[in-house]
């Protein structure tokens, strides 16, 4: 089933149009990898998907259901959770606080805030060593494990990752692209948006994206052999 | 005065606190809208005139009676404290903090026109006190049941902040004013947490106008520079806060309070007129050169 569907989404800012008619599908529990350069509409197509801009025309179905003009606040309630470009963690709070937060829309359910902590910091050990610490005193690799962590407090069904790896040492993106992994293993369906084409890997579908168009789809073992050349440079 | 030195200075720690008491309830209400919005929130203490002449108004025009006259100048403070965020907070959130610091400056012009509008320009009116009982200390201060009152309101209101914010809704406020953005990301919903802070810091501003309405007369504008002028004491309390602290807003109004009675007992008093608000203001520079930051600030800025 596709957990995720959009079709033909037209976004822009003001009458600048950055999205021009994009089609794709999520399929439940894989791996997915927006891939593109900068300023190719990724992120822009993200945030439409998590509520933060309006669509001027097209759709996006969530489990078959438009999500419509709902907020993102709603969003997350019906089971869409964004770690966003730039990490955004709440700094003068500790990590616990920022992963408490993140559980936000299920604050009433304690039992399930617990069972969320637990498993984020399974994923991201080095979390738990630092719960204490503000979290705008974290290195880069931390804050972007405790945007990821706080996102999955939700207890997402769609889970999206905007640029992980962003100023990450290859090492660190690859431990962030592993709990990515570990995290759809157990049953989230992951949309990530990349530049690095080091995610790949990961992947079990993966869409590129060129000046706001969608201009490759590989999906299973394909993935392996998307020529990155030809998809980026059309050469 | 021929007062003992000792004397002298007991008379005025003891009108210090109690005078600085209704600017620690101004200071934490400025204090909580800039943790909440990183506003500095001009009409604070305009909300405190407004809810008392509502208040007023109920009891001794209405007869309504103390404790329901109370609540309804606390009702009007705060849906004023409602009505400044939808209608200028909120459609001037994304301008400079200039333009807001301007926005509210004129909610509190506005307040002001509204009390003067509202009893036909009426120069001084007298709130009756929840109880007119008043005692002599030891040392020979004055001392009423009202100030009392208001110390104690203090007291409880400052310990329910501290436990606020560390609640999930009091984190909330904090998480949307260092990233609204993923704040709504994790479902906060930023502009209900706004309309929570304002709500909020009105009732702590009509909680000063109310309590400390009937300590003298008064009239519009009472609360910003009328007899109890608290806006601009409450004001530096806040900075000694440093802007974020709970604890140092209610210490920087104590001492704020203190400093104000203590300079105007010195010889100084008697050359200067108004040297009271002068050492006050020299302290306030003092501080701001030493320690920026504050002076009641911890290690950790969000407790």
């Amino acid at each position: 089933m596709a957990v995720l569907e959009i079709s033909d989404l037209v976004v822009g800012y003001g009458s600048f149009p950055v999205l021009h008619g994009i089609d794709f599908v999520v399929e439940e529990g894989e791996v997915c990898v927006l891939l593109g350069l900068n300023g190719a509409g990724k992120t822009t197509t993200v945030a439409t998907i998590a509520g933060l801009l309006k669509p001027s025309s097209g759709q996006v179905l969530f489990e078959g259901k438009s999500l419509g003009r709902k907020s993102p606040s709603a969003r997350v309630k019906a089971g869409i959770s964004l770690s966003p470009e730039g990490r955004r963690v709440f700094p003068r709070m500790t990590v616990g606080q920022n992963l408490r937060l993140g559980a936000w829309s299920q604050r009433r359910q304690p039992r399930v805030v617990k069972r969320q902590t637990e498993l984020v910091l399974d994923y991201f050990p080095r979390l738990a060593e630092r719960e204490h610490q503000l979290a705008g005193t974290l290195s880069g690799g931390e804050q972007q494990m405790l945007a990821v962590g706080r996102a999955v407090m939700s207890s997402p069904r769609l889970l999206i990752i905007d640029e992980a790896s962003l100023g990450l040492s290859p090492t660190l993106a690859k431990v962030v692209w592993e709990a990515t992994a570990r995290i759809a293993a157990d049953g989230t369906t992951v949309l990530m948006v990349e530049q690095n084409a080091g995610a790949l890997p990961f992947a079990d579908r993966a869409l590129i994206m060129e000046k706001g168009t969608l201009i490759h789809t590989a999906v299973g073992d394909d993935v392996k052999n998307v020529n990155l050349r030809e998809a980026y440079l059309g050469v | 005065m021929n007062l003992p030195l000792y004397e002298q200075l007991a008379l005025a720690l003891t009108a210090g606190v109690l005078r600085g008491a209704v600017y620690a309830l101004v200071a934490l209400g400025i204090v909580l809208v800039f943790r909440g919005s990183g506003i500095f929130n001009f009409a604070q203490a305009e909300f405190g005139t407004t809810g008392l002449f509502a208040a007023y108004w109920a009891l001794e025009i209405k007869g309504w009676g103390y404790p329901t006259s109370f609540l309804f100048g606390m009702g009007v403070a705060i849906a004023l404290g409602l009505l400044t965020e939808r209608l200028v907070i909120h459609p001037l959130r994304d301008s400079s903090r200039v333009t807001l610091l301007v926005g509210t400056a004129g909610v509190a012009l506005a307040a002001i026109g509204f009390q003067f509008w509202w009893f036909n320009e009426t120069l001084v009116m007298s709130m009756p006190k929840i109880n007119e009982a008043f005692f002599m200390t030891p040392w020979g201060a004055v001392v009423t049941v009202q100030e009392l009152i208001t110390l104690g309101v203090l007291a409880v209101v400052a310990v329910g902040l501290a436990l606020f914010f560390r609640s999930p809704s009091g984190l909330a406020i904090q998480a949307a004013q260092q990233e609204p953005v993923a704040s709504e990301l994790v479902g906060i919903s930023v502009r209900r947490v706004s309309m929570l802070t304002w709500g909020i810091a009105a009732a702590l501003g009509g909680l000063a106008g109310i309590l400390a309405g009937p300590y003298l007369t008064f009239s519009a504008g009472f609360l910003s520079f009328g007899a109890v002028g608290a806006l601009l004491p409450g004001f530096m309390a806040a900075v000694l806060a440093g802007m974020r602290s709970m604890p140092g807003a209610v210490a920087g109004g104590l001492l704020v309070g203190c400093i104000e009675q203590l300079s105007s007992l010195s010889i100084l008093d008697g050359a200067v007129p108004g040297a009271g608000a002068l050492v006050l203001f020299v302290f306030l520079l003092g501080v701001l050169l030493v320690r920026p930051q504050g002076i009641f600030v911890g290690k950790v800025a969000t407790a």
